[in-house]
């Protein structure tokens, strides 16, 4: 008996847009693949075949990124609101079932879960259009299909997964505390606090410093966790510029891995994460109706 | 044989409402307690403070633990049903029967399978395609699956027609019901419960005005119809409710002088309905 699988596994139940949007994104990705036309591959084949796959596989995998962070912040944000409007939570609270553990799983759910099935479906959506390209464009002399990008995407992917886990853990717990407390418009909700705090440190000191960490917190993963290589900007610059000449674009110098460990704002913010999620588990235990 | 629950001093407070105002009592194991009060008396606070969904004052302990701070371990042995539909729609039936098998230890599946059966209502099926009635019994049925020693029903037939409220008590009695359970049950139809219960407890203002077991009743109170020209002589005896009947007063009184009393009328046992109205009307002018 495995209760933390079987909470995940309810939430995906639940909520299906887990995995339909995924697979939406999917089809849509492979009808352009199959009926797109082939002269505008043409046209681009005009760059080397490897920059052309690079693009196309961070293209595939940038879409799914962006719609996953979306769709995850507003799980996040429904998922203890949802089961308080329709009742269902005195079904749930009938169940010898923490609420820490509830509350975990939804977290799991949001930062680790989705994120590795929005990953596998741009996986298996990337191999599908790389093959129904590679094959259509074959006349025109244009393999998209390289192993070795292929193999760094996966790399970029985890890395970020594993990253985004830790660094937008108290967005995610913030989140999850709005969920578990407010009785209606979780969504302006969550804007409402950050946005007084905000107003309130300018009004009365003049300063913007909540502001700036908060755009820190949202924006500054990738510039703490990647190394920003003076002239060469990031991996996929690098890609292209040195296009088909073979030399491989080694994703590994670009992961930042110690500078993202020994960042304070990496551990203060992990901090900020646990307390807030600890808020939100009392608050949990404390409302079950709305 | 202690308490299976064990209140002292209960006490709620909702800012500066007070729901449950130093309630104490206790229930003992393998009974049918009724808990019964107007709207606004405090029952939903008490039995919130008993399954732990609610944090509150005073001392409980229900099966020897504290229910606020123990709730996920309280639930191995206790189970709620807290008024019908709370099924979410998105679960269906196969689905729900997976999950509690999976996370309860003492959720028995061919029991289940055996309940669901009778009702002929198929494992696919999603919440919100069932009618009320129908989830109903899917919900009656994953609980009655738990070998639980104390089962919470809150209004449970709240909303249901008649027929599967009748269908709902049928089953608790006949498959549930044995001497190892305890069930705690609140309803505003106190005649369809009363012939159920071994024990009330009545509340009101969140206090307890009475804790006895039916037995009890029969033995201290009594009500016996009056004509009026003897009305002088029965108010003497201290009636604690009165109330007129077709032509007639019918008199309350607790520990009665059954002598005295039958030399007005047959002195019978009040109903728990009839008594709960008298108990909370309070005395006559």
């Amino acid at each position: 008996m495995n209760i933390p699988i079987w909470l995940i596994r309810r939430e995906i139940w639940e909520n299906r847009a887990i995995w339909i949007i995924p697979a939406v994104i999917g089809g849509f990705c492979i009808l352009a693949a199959l009926f797109g036309r082939v002269d505008a591959i043409a046209l681009t084949s005009q760059l080397p075949s490897r920059a052309f796959g690079g693009a196309l596989f961070a293209g595939v995998a940038g879409t799914y990124f962006a719609v996953m962070s979306i769709y995850s912040t507003w799980y996040l944000l429904d998922c203890l609101f949802t089961d308080r409007k329709d009742r269902s939570v005195l079904f749930w609270k009938s169940l010898p079932v923490s609420d820490t553990a509830t509350v975990m799983s939804k977290l799991a759910t949001g930062l680790i879960v989705i994120p590795l099935l929005y990953f596998a479906a741009a996986d298996l959506t990337t191999l599908l259009v790389a093959f129904i390209v590679s094959v259509r464009a074959r006349s025109i002399g244009g393999g998209l299909w390289h192993l070795d990008l292929w193999l760094q995407l996966q790399v970029l992917w985890l890395y970020v997964i594993a990253t985004s886990a830790v660094w937008y853990l108290p967005i995610a717990a913030y989140l999850l505390v709005v969920s578990a407390w407010a009785k209606r418009a979780v969504m302006l909700w969550s804007i409402l606090p950050p946005l007084g705090i905000i107003l309130a440190e300018r009004w009365f000191f003049g300063s913007y410093r909540f502001a700036n960490a908060l755009v820190v917190r949202l924006f500054g993963l990738f510039t703490l966790a990647f190394h920003s290589n003076p002239g060469k900007s990031d991996w996929f610059d690098r890609l292209v510029a040195e296009g088909n000449d073979g030399a491989s674009a080694g994703i590994w110098g670009f992961l930042n891995a110690s500078g993202f460990l020994s960042s304070a704002d990496t551990w203060i913010g992990a901090a900020a994460g646990a307390a807030l999620t600890a808020c939100a588990i009392q608050l949990r235990m404390r409302r079950s109706e709305i | 044989m202690s308490a299976l629950i064990e209140a002292r001093d209960l006490t709620k407070r909702y800012g500066s409402h007070v729901a449950l105002d130093r309630a104490t009592f206790s229930v003992a194991p393998g009974r049918i307690v009724g808990l019964i009060g107007p709207n606004g008396a405090g029952k939903t606070s008490a039995l919130r403070s008993i399954l732990g969904l609610t944090a509150y004052e005073g001392q409980l302990q229900v099966l020897g633990r504290e229910p606020f701070r123990e709730r996920a371990r309280l639930m191995r042995d206790a189970c709620f049903i807290a008024d019908v539909a709370v099924l979410p729609g998105w679960l269906s039936v196969e689905n729900a029967i997976d999950f509690v098998a999976a996370v309860h230890p003492r959720f028995r599946r061919d029991r289940a399978a055996a309940l669901l059966g009778r009702t002929g209502i198929t494992g696919k099926r999603r919440m919100r395609e069932l009618s009320k009635g129908m989830k109903t019994q899917v919900h009656l049925a994953l609980t009655m699956a738990i070998d639980a020693r104390l089962l919470v029903l809150d209004e449970p037939t709240l909303g249901l027609d008649i027929l599967a409220r009748r269908a709902f008590y049928d089953a608790l009695v006949n498959d549930y019901m044995d001497d190892t359970r305890t069930i705690l049950i609140t309803t505003h139809q106190v005649e369809e419960v009363e012939n159920l219960l071994t024990d009330v407890l009545f509340i009101d203002k969140g206090r307890i005005v009475l804790d006895a077991s039916l037995d009890d009743i029969a033995s201290r109170y009594g009500a016996v119809a009056v004509s009026a020209d003897r009305m002088e002589a029965a108010r003497a005896e201290k009636p604690f409710y009165e109330r007129r009947m077709l032509g007639k007063m019918l008199l309350y009184y607790e520990n009665p002088n059954l002598e005295r009393l039958a030399a007005f009328g047959e002195v019978h046992t009040p109903s728990v309905a009839d008594l709960f109205v008298a108990k909370l009307s309070g005395a006559p002018e």
